[in-house]
Formats: structure tokens, C-alpha cells, sequence
């Protein structure tokens, strides 16, 4: 059942030839060729839905290749189960952690590990060798901690922790910096350059260009399943990387001049109280004008998703105003701010936003059945609603077989597009957005990011909350930092720099 | 897919359960031509030396009686605990045109009304209650259960030691609570210092609440138990194991349970019910009475232990006052 | 009102108190192990009933008690194995199928009771044991020293159920596999197959409850014996935090509350006893709103496992 000691495998050189994997309806995984040696950092780079994860997940014996093989020191081997991969001596940082949060640093390294009292738990042993790994890579981490005490930065060397601790000498990471801070991605990268010292073979799966540039020996670009090509990350470029990632030259959008229109959303000392009731947003001032798109960066977790499901009013407001063209709706409901010209396109989209069983043509009309337009009396129009449903999915290109189709059977991106399309149909004066394009395909961000500009250039007043950095550059007209609860500095976008937003989204400022 | 396939398991499991219960029930016994053809609904089983067994082996004794399985087909459905579900089997053998048909149980009662007018053909006749809706094809029967009670509290009374006397009931309700009310006059009227207490467990088929019961009684001083309904035999089980303590049963004879301490058993007796119902059917009446089985009528009967040594005094007093129940002289509130 | 504080009636009470609980504690030590994993079994008062069969129709051919047990077991087994089949190979909603595993075990025990008993028939089932010099101990003799050995193991499986789950390697498999079974996987633990002993194991322990009554409380069988006690062991493991000290307690709580009222109803104390018959499930609810700690629920309960999909 559970894993026996390793055998001690050193993987000089791991190979994955000719990889296909086929899942309904989408060829994930196309011919796939990938090599690593000891000592050497491999970053894998594409958008999402280019076939990363996937790849990576038939390294660790999640997944089988329909086609292809993989290879260590030159022997082809195959991998039914992750036991296997983990006794070939490969790990895996996978990027949503896999840690049982109600157990401590120890039980988790511990788990599925051979105890050296047979049946009974030896979590003492485990801790020192805990302690003897965390010095020797720079690991800090308490043994007896319980994770769901501990940071992100720190569940993430938990992770790299159970890795070593097994032995791995080959170990995956899989967008390992999505969820840090610049400074952790720093501690990050020195415990990396340590462990490629001591002879590991790192996969280093990224979308971020100028990571992969920092840390890597070597780069792979997916796009679309299919290997655009290996460089050696000295003979390349941001500039050729990109062009190989999206296939062409990336269309930078302009900025408007800031202060055209009046004040559409005004937020006032804001205060909500997050899951367990405690304080996560601590007094929030924002303005949003018309005509203008505000971005609000920062690392996950400060406080994002509370503000804006408040603003949404799915959250309780303890104290501060919200006022939408004048109007207080700080304690009114969901539908009043609907009615008041809000539209709201959540984070959660398949809980807050859609219901994946419902089909296309009722998610379209989930909130608006209670439309006059479409109704006669107590009854439904459904020609109407059917017309309606069709136009939508025509004019914002959702993909969808029929109007019938179920949700949850489309993709992240079309599902996306339908969420906005139904909350822009309704021609809103106030839009929150919050992370629009986490998990979409690049086809349809780059729709959603064309649809959300042309809302600010009719006047909307846009408040886009989202954790990639990039996305918020390219889009707002004004960055707002939000740290710990509270904005902790506004920028106009012609001026701002990346790396003083990056020190602000750590928490480093005044 | 997936989905599919357990719901196929799930749907599997439910179908064995509905024909593993649907099976144990209905048993044809005969469908000749001009048999007349009886449905018999009980809550418990007919094996249950109680409530149930009393009505199911009175109908398969009439059928004896009256020309075995040519000349009467019964069928049964047991363990109905569920009403809806009796309500279910008593349409069902209405439709299909049975005689005469026993809603056994008096919390058939409700459903009995609604559906009796819809077949004026139909005897229908349940119990235990004496109201008929006044609807002429619906008999209601009951047992004075309060005489045996008497009876069987006056023997208890004489022949406990210590005078402590336990009483283990279900729910007070119905011949439960009429028969422990005689219970208790009569051990009063022989014994005026013994102490009868009572425990009630809140159900009719907790068998392990009521050994507890009877073994909580035995611990507080108890040398006498008495009780009623199917779980009862919980209650001769502690007896059993402590030793020593003797049990009056009621409903069914209990003796074959625990004949070393089952002094005597009020039993009720159908059967000439039964054989008048059958015969106002044959000649068009289908209803309209209210029966009670009493001493007097001969519909109760107390059963003695043959192979238990009952004092003289005691059986002596019971014949007295079974014949004052009957002259009238003794009266027993229910 | 002052005879319910006397020694016999306080003796009794409890001695009657580790009876009653015994099954209950059986069943929930067993469910505890079943949820712990991530999987609801609500079919345990099937298994209790199929089982309670199996070791009292044993007994009645064999008259021998540690063969009716084994029965008890191998049932359980059986049962627990349905229970996991659907619900982890085959991914079912697990409150149907456990529900679907309660209704074939009630209707199949009754089936075979009919079919091959007949019959109201009672054996002679576990004796008391008296443990020797421990059973002489005032008070405490009769009350803790004075059960059949069911009652005992029972109690004894208490300390050693929290073991296996505190301070061994399968235990911190179990309780990975309930909070996190894409982490277990991912550690190269087969989280099917740690589910599948979890239930049975839990199904097993159904199955000894099922025995304890049949065999050593009240020595028959009857359809429907259990009376809806595995509804309430798998409510006394909420009750307990999913620890098995916590669920030792509710079943001990259940217990003396089922054995105060009876008391009070003997020694004639003046309650109807439609009330007193709710006081254990009120006490219990009572408790339940009042108790400060409350122990988490397995994050990953009820929640089928996919590779790939979280």
C-alpha cells in the first residue's frame, strides 16, 4: 500500500520521447519531446491549456501516455501510479499543494513513508531529518507546526521537504512562484540553485518569462500541446520566447489619460470580515471613475476575493460605504445593485457565477428571468429567451455545441466568455471583475481583455481585481496595491514601474 | 458515465430490498374458483407470539375449520410497520376483489375510512378500535384486554413473594395500556401492599430497551413481570437469565418461550369473529358491527401453563374472578 | 426521588449503562474509521441487523458462541465490502448507497429469519463474567467488573482504535485519505484500498455490534432487532469529534440517560413516559449544542475521489 526506501536511483538523465495524450475532444499532449540531465534546471514555458501540467503529470504516473516513452539513464521505464515515479526517484511540487492541512510539518513528510518501528509513527525521527534537510537546503520550516499555521512560502518548502525527504533526485515544480511574493520567490530561487548543486534535475514549469529567464539552464515552449522548440535559455530572448508561446508578437493595449469621467464606484473606509470572522479588508478608499479601468493588484490572499464579494454584496459590509453614481447601496442586496447598474463577474465563477449542470441557454438566464422582456406574466418567453441566448453566444464567439448544452461541458475560457457576456448584456455603468482570466485559454483572454477595454472606452467604470501583475499592466488605467487588507499605494499606469509594484505587493513600502 | 453505472448499483440494491420484503409476504394459498378470499395486513410478523400471531394463526385455524384451502384462500403482508405502505397492500388486495380484509393494527385506521366506500363489495375490518366510521362495509374489533389483565394481575398478585411486581410496556396506547390497567386492579384487589411499577419503552420493537426494562425491574426487587407487545420477548429473556421471576403474557401464548417461568397467558381468540364475518359476507352483509372480544364471549381466554406447578389458591382465585368478570360482579376499568 | 441516589439503584444503573452502550460503541468505534477515511456509511444498521442473523442463527445450530461471532465478522465483511465497492469503486452518492445497504439489510434479515428460523427462538448467549477479586471491589466491582466479555473488548477496542489512529502509519493514512486524498495519492498511497479497509474494518466492528445484541444482550432474533441503533452510533461519531474517546463518551451519555429514565420509571417517579423516553436523544442534542469543542469533520467526507479532478 504505501511506498518501500528508495533504491538509490541517481537520475542522470531523464527523457520523455514522442509524448501523446489524448483526452475527449482535445489532443493535450502531441508529440511532446523533453530531456533533462542532473545539475540542470529545464523551465517548460506556455500559456495555459498548452499541455504543461498534463506533460508533467505523466512524469509522476497520474496519467499514462497514449504514445511515447519516457526514459531514465536511458532505460525506457513506465509509471501506472505515482508510487512508481516515486520510486524511480522523481517528486513533484504540484501547484494547488498537495499537504493535509490539519496535520503538522511532520505527519505530512511522514505520510505514506515507511516508519523505522515498523507500524508505529517514528515523528521524531522524521522531525530530525527534517531539521538536518532544512539546513542543508535552507528550508526553515517548525516540525511540530500544523500546516494550516504556516504561509504559503512555507507550505511550498513543506512540499520541496516530502520531495527530498523521499529521495527524489529528479523534482518537478509546477508554477511554483504563482502564488509567492517577490521576496519568496528569491528564498525560492536560492534554495533551487542549491539543490541543482547537489546534483538534482529540476522541471520548472512557468508562464512567467522573466523567471524562467533567471533561473533556468534550459527552456521548452509549449503551445497548443505541441513542442515549439528547446533553447538554451543564454542564446534566447523575452522577445523570441514570447513569439514562440503565443505565436506571434504580443499587441500592447494603450492607456487612457486618467480623470475624464465622474466618480462611478466610491468605496469608504471598508471593512469585511472574512470566512472565520476575522478582519481581512481594514479600511479600503477607492474611486473608480467612468471611462476608466482600475486594477488592483497583489499577492493572493489579501484580502481580493472578501472585497470584491462585498462590493458584489454576497459579503456583509461591518463598516464604510459603497456608492454606486450617488447612490449608497452599502447594505442593500445583490439584485439592488444589479438594478442600481453594478455587474459582477466573480472569482468563483463555476460557484458564485454559473451552474455547471444547468445548460448554456439557463445559465444565460439565471439572473434575468424575471426580466419583463422575457416574460408573459408568470409565464417564460422562451422563443425570446432562446433568441437572446443565441445572439449572446454569437456576438462574444462562446463555442458551445447547442443552447442546450450542459455548462460544465464547455471550456474555462467559454465559460468565461458567457459569464460576461450575460453580465455586459445588461449594459452595467459599474463593472467588478475579479480575476477574469485566471485559467482561460489565451485565445479568450485576449477577447475578454479586447471586451473590457471597449467597456471602459463606452464609459463603464471597470474595477479589475486580478493576481497576475501583467494582466493588471497591460489593462488599467490606474493600479491600486492592496497588502494585508488595506491599499497600501495608487499609481497612474504611464508612470508605474513593475518592480516599485512589487515591492508595495510584499508588503515593502513607505 | 459513471454516474450511470452506480445508480444501476444503487437502484440494484433497492429492487433486492423491496422483493427480498415484497417476497416474505404474499402466499397464495389457493385461488379456486368460489374460494372465499381473505387479506390479512399486520404490522409484525405472523411468527411474532404476540399481536400479530394471534389474528394470522386464528385466520389459518377457520381456514381449517371451514374446508382448508379450497374453500378459503388467505394471503398476508407482514411487518407493514410503515402505514403508507399498508395502505399500499390493503388497495391492492381490494382491487384484485378479496372478501374479506384485516387492516390488523389501529393505526390503519385513517386510511381504512377513506378507501372502504370505494369498494361496497369489500368486507373491510380492522382493529383494535370499536368505530366503524359508520360505513356499512367496515367492522371494527377490539379485546377488552383489561379482563385477562385482571386475571392475570390477580394470580401475579398472590403468588408474588416480595411484592414487587414489573410491568414492561411499549407505548401506552391501545390493549397495551388496557391490559396493564386490569393488570394492575387486579393485583390490587388481592395483594393491596405490592407495588407494581411500570416501564415504558417508547416503541413496539426495541427488543434490547426492553430487556433493559425488565432487567432494571429484576434489579430493583421484581420477582413478577408482565408486559406487552412483540418485544416482550426481551423481557422474558432477562427473566430467564436472572432466574427466579415469573412472566404473565398476554396477546398470544407465551408459554413455548420459557416454560419454566411462564405462568399463564391471556389469549386472544378471533376465531369466532373471523367465521362470523365470513358468513355476513356469503349472505351480502359486509359490515356495520363493532365486535370486543371479552370473557363472556369467549373471544378471550386465559391459558394456563400446563407444566408449571401453580399453587390451588391461585388458580382458584382466577376462575373466581373470571367468573365474576363474566356474572358481572367484578367490573375492570379499561 | 431519593431511592434513584441509593448504591443498588446507582449500581444498576450503570452496570445497565455499559449494556446498552456496548453495540452502540461497537458501531460507532467501527463508523469512526469509515468517516475518518472519507466515506458516510449509513448502511451500518443493515450490517448490524444481517449480522445479528448471521451469530444467532450460528449459535442455534452450533451453540457455539466464538463461531457465531466469527459469523458476525465474516457478514460484516461481506457488507462493508457492498458498502465500499459502490461507494468508492464506483463513486455513488454515498448517503444512497449506505441507505440502500440499510434497507437490503433489514429486509434480508427478516427474509432469513422467516425462512430458516421461523419462529421466536432464543439461545443462551454470552455469560457474565465476573472478573475475579476486581468483581469483589465494592460499588466499582458490580459495575465495571461484573459485563459479558463483549462489553469488555468493547471498551478495551476504545484505547486501542485511538492508537491505530494517533500513533501509527495506517492510522495517518486513514485520516490523509479523509482530509486530503489528492495529497495521500500523491505520496503513492493507494487511496481506494485505505477506504476500502476503513469500511470494512468499520463494517466488522457493525458486525460484532450486531452481534452483542443478538447474542449477549437479549439472546433471539426479531425483525428489525436493532431498532435504528446504527442510526444512532453513526450520529454518537459527530457526537464524538470523530475521536473514539469522544464517541465513547456519547454512547456512555446515550446510554446512562436510557438507563436513568428507566430507573425513574420503575421507582414510579412522576414523568410521563413519552418524556422520559426522549431524554436520552434530548440529553444528547443537549450536549451536542453545549460542548465547546467540537472536532472537525474529515474535509475530503462524503467526497469521492477522482485522479486529477479537486
Amino acid at each position: 500500500m504505501a511506498y518501500t526506501p528508495p533504491i538509490a536511483a541517481r537520475i542522470d538523465h531523464m527523457e520523455m520521447v514522442d509524448i501523446v495524450k489524448q483526452f475527449p475532444g482535445v489532443r493535450a499532449n502531441d508529440h511532446v519531446c523533453l530531456d533533462v540531465h542532473a545539475g540542470e534546471v529545464h523551465a517548460i514555458l506556455g500559456e495555459n491549456g498548452a499541455g504543461k501540467s498534463t506533460l508533467m503529470r505523466q512524469l509522476y504516473g497520474m496519467y499514462q501516455p497514449d504514445e511515447g516513452e519516457i526514459r531514465i539513464n536511458g532505460e525506457p521505464i513506465a509509471f501506472r501510479k505515482p508510487l512508481d515515479a516515486i520510486r524511480a526517484g522523481i517528486g513533484m511540487i504540484h501547484q494547488h499543494f498537495m499537504l493535509v492541512p490539519t496535520m503538522t510539518v511532520a505527519q505530512n513528510v511522514a505520510l505514506g513513508q515507511p516508519s523505522t518501528r515498523g507500524v508505529r509513527l517514528d515523528l521524531d525521527v522524521v522531525s530530525e531529518r527534517i531539521v538536518r534537510l532544512s539546513e542543508e537546503y535552507g528550508l526553515a520550516v517548525e516540525p511540530d507546526a500544523a500546516i494550516w499555521q504556516l504561509s504559503v512560502g512555507e507550505q511550498q518548502r513543506v512540499e520541496i521537504l516530502k520531495a527530498l525527504d523521499l529521495g527524489a533526485s529528479l523534482i518537478i515544480l509546477d508554477e511554483p512562484t504563482a502564488v509567492l511574493t517577490p521576496q519568496e520567490v528569491s528564498d525560492l530561487f536560492a534554495t533551487l540553485k542549491r539543490m541543482v548543486a547537489e546534483g538534482h534535475s529540476l522541471l520548472f514549469i512557468s508562464h512567467k518569462l522573466h523567471e524562467v529567464l533567471e533561473v533556468s539552464d534550459r527552456v521548452t515552449v509549449l503551445r497548443d500541446g505541441v513542442t515549439v522548440g528547446t533553447r538554451p535559455t543564454n542564446d534566447t530572448s523575452r522577445d523570441e520566447l514570447v513569439k514562440m508561446m503565443v505565436g506571434r508578437d504580443l499587441k500592447r493595449h494603450e492607456h487612457r489619460a486618467v480623470g475624464c469621467g465622474d466618480d462611478g464606484l466610491t468605496i469608504s473606509a471598508l471593512h469585511v470580515d472574512g470566512d472565520r470572522g476575522e478582519e481581512i479588508v481594514r479600511g479600503v478608499d477607492l474611486t473608480v471613475r467612468c471611462g476608466e479601468i482600475l486594477g488592483i493588484a497583489g499577492v493572493s490572499g489579501n484580502g481580493q476575493r472578501e472585497l470584491a464579494e462585498a462590493l458584489a454584496g454576497m459579503r456583509p459590509i461591518t463598516a464604510g460605504t459603497v456608492v454606486i453614481h450617488g447612490n449608497d447601496l452599502t447594505h442593500v442586496g445583490l439584485n439592488e445593485r444589479v438594478k442600481a447598474g453594478l455587474s459582477f463577474i466573480p472569482e468563483e465563477r463555476m460557484r458564485d457565477g454559473a451552474i455547471g449542470e444547468f445548460t448554456v441557454q439557463e445559465n444565460v438566464f439565471l439572473r434575468d428571468h424575471e426580466s419583463p422582456e422575457f416574460r408573459r406574466g408568470p409565464f417564460l418567453r422562451f422563443g425570446d429567451m432562446a433568441r437572446h441566448a443565441s445572439r449572446l453566444v454569437e456576438e462574444y464567439a462562446v463555442k458551445t455545441p447547442t443552447l442546450d448544452t450542459p455548462l460544465k461541458n464547455l471550456s474555462g475560457g467559454n465559460i468565461q466568455k458567457l459569464i460576461l457576456a450575460r453580465e455586459l448584456s445588461r449594459r452595467p455603468t459599474v463593472l467588478i471583475a475579479a480575476q477574469p482570466t485566471r485559467g482561460v485559454d489565451i485565445g479568450a483572454t485576449e477577447y475578454i481583455h479586447k471586451t473590457l477595454l471597449e467597456q471602459r472606452d463606452d464609459g463603464t467604470a471597470i474595477l479589475l481585481i486580478s493576481e497576475d501583475l501583467d494582466e493588471i499592466l497591460s489593462l488599467a488605467d490606474r493600479v491600486a496595491v492592496i497588502y494585508n487588507g488595506r491599499i497600501v499605494g495608487t499609481v497612474d499606469r504611464a508612470v508605474a514601474e513593475p518592480h516599485s509594484i512589487g515591492l508595495l505587493m510584499a508588503g515593502i513600502y513607505e | 458515465m459513471k454516474t450511470r453505472q452506480f445508480a444501476c448499483v444503487v437502484v440494484m440494491l433497492l429492487v433486492a430490498a423491496m422483493t427480498v420484503s415484497a417476497s416474505g409476504q404474499a402466499e397464495p394459498m389457493a385461488d379456486d374458483e368460489g374460494a372465499f378470499r381473505i387479506a390479512v395486513v399486520m404490522p409484525s410478523a405472523t411468527t411474532d407470539t404476540a399481536f400479530s400471531q394471534s389474528m394470522y394463526s386464528a385466520l389459518v385455524t377457520v381456514q381449517e375449520e371451514m374446508g382448508g384451502e379450497s374453500a378459503i384462500e388467505l394471503v398476508y403482508s407482514e411487518t407493514m410497520f410503515v402505514v403508507p405502505d399498508a395502505a399500499a397492500a390493503v388497495r391492492d388486495y381490494a382491487t384484485q376483489g378479496y372478501d374479506l380484509i384485516v387492516a390488523h393494527g389501529s393505526q390503519y385506521g385513517s386510511f381504512i375510512q377513506d378507501m372502504a366506500p370505494e369498494f361496497p363489495e369489500t368486507a373491510f375490518a380492522w382493529g383494535t378500535d370499536v368505530n366503524t366510521f359508520g360505513l356499512d362495509n367496515v367492522y371494527a374489533y377490539t379485546a377488552a384486554a383489561e379482563q385477562g389483565g385482571y386475571v392475570n394481575g390477580v394470580m401475579a398478585g398472590i403468588m408474588s413473594a416480595g411484592g414487587q411486581i414489573g410491568v414492561t410496556g411499549p407505548v401506552e396506547v391501545g390493549d397495551a395500556r388496557t391490559y396493564i390497567s386490569g393488570f394492575v386492579q387486579g393485583v390490587e384487589s388481592v395483594n393491596p401492599a405490592a407495588q407494581v411499577s411500570q416501564t415504558w419503552t417508547g416503541s413496539f420493537s426495541d427488543v434490547a430497551l426492553m430487556t433493559a426494562a425488565a432487567q432494571t425491574h429484576i434489579a430493583n426487587g421484581a420477582d413478577v413481570l408482565t408486559g406487552s407487545s412483540q418485544s416482550v420477548v426481551g423481557s422474558i429473556g432477562a427473566a430467564q437469565e436472572a432466574g427466579d421471576v415469573l412472566w404473565f403474557g398476554t396477546q398470544a401464548d407465551q408459554t413455548s418461550l420459557a416454560p419454566e417461568l411462564v405462568v399463564a397467558s391471556q389469549v386472544y381468540d378471533w376465531t369466532d369473529m373471523l367465521t362470523e364475518m365470513i358468513e355476513n359476507a356469503k349472505s351480502g352483509v359486509y359490515g356495520g358491527e363493532a365486535y370486543v372480544l371479552t370473557l363472556q364471549n369467549g373471544g378471550l381466554k386465559i391459558g394456563y401453563n400446563d407444566g408449571f406447578d401453580i399453587p390451588a389458591e391461585a388458580i382458584d382465585a382466577a376462575e373466581a374472578a373470571i367468573a365474576g368478570i363474566i356474572d358481572g360482579s367484578i367490573v375492570v376499568e379499561p | 426521588m431519593n431511592e434513584i441516589l441509593s448504591a443498588t439503584v446507582i449500581t444498576g444503573m450503570l452496570n445497565t449503562m455499559f449494556t446498552l452502550a456496548t453495540p452502540l460503541l461497537f458501531a460507532a468505534l467501527g463508523e469512526t474509521f469509515a468517516q475518518k477515511s472519507g466515506v458516510v456509511n449509513l448502511g451500518v444498521d443493515g450490517i448490524m441487523l444481517m449480522s445479528a442473523f448471521a451469530a444467532f442463527y450460528v449459535v442455534l445450530q452450533t451453540t457455539n458462541l466464538w463461531l457465531g461471532l466469527l459469523a458476525a465478522v465474516a457478514v460484516g465483511f461481506g457488507m462493508g465490502l457492498i458498502m465500499s465497492f459502490v461507494s468508492v469503486t464506483m463513486k455513488a452518492e454515498q448517503g444512497v448507497s449506505g441507505i440502500g445497504l440499510q434497507m437490503f439489510g433489514l429486509g434480508m434479515s427478516s427474509l432469513l429469519f422467516k425462512v430458516m428460523v421461523g419462529t421466536v427462538k432464543t439461545v443462551s448467549g454470552f455469560p457474565r463474567l465476573e472478573i475475579p477479586l476486581l468483581s469483589r471491589i465494592p460499588f466499582f466491582g458490580p459495575v465495571f467488573f461484573n459485563s459479558n466479555i463483549l462489553v469488555y473488548i468493547a471498551f478495551a477496542l476504545v484505547p486501542i482504535c485511538w492508537w491505530i489512529l494517533e500513533r501509527t502509519t495506517i492510522g495517518l493514512m486513514i485520516k490523509a485519505v479523509g482530509q486530503n486524498p489528492a495529497a495521500a495519492d500523491s505520496r503513492g498511497i493507494n487511496v481506494d484500498l485505505v477506504r476500502y479497509g476503513s469500511v470494512c474494518f468499520g463494517a466488522i466492528l457493525a458486525g460484532v455490534a450486531g452481534a452483542s445484541i443478538s447474542i449477549s444482550i437479549v439472546n433471539l432474533f426479531q425483525d428489525n432487532l436493532t431498532a435504528g441503533q446504527g442510526f444512532i452510533a453513526v450520529a454518537l461519531v459527530y457526537f464524538g469529534g470523530w475521536t473514539p474517546i469522544g464517541v465513547m463518551f456519547g454512547a456512555l451519555l446515550f446510554s446512562v440517560a436510557n438507563s436513568f429514565q428507566l430507573w425513574m420509571q420503575v421507582l414510579g417517579v412522576n414523568v410521563p413516559a413519552s418524556i422520559a423516553n426522549m431524554l436520552p436523544y434530548v440529553l444528547t442534542i443537549v450536549a451536542l449544542t453545549v460542548t465547546v469543542y467540537r472536532g472537525r469533520a474529515p474535509a475530503a467526507l462524503n467526497r469521492p475521489f477522482l485522479r486529477g479532478e479537486n
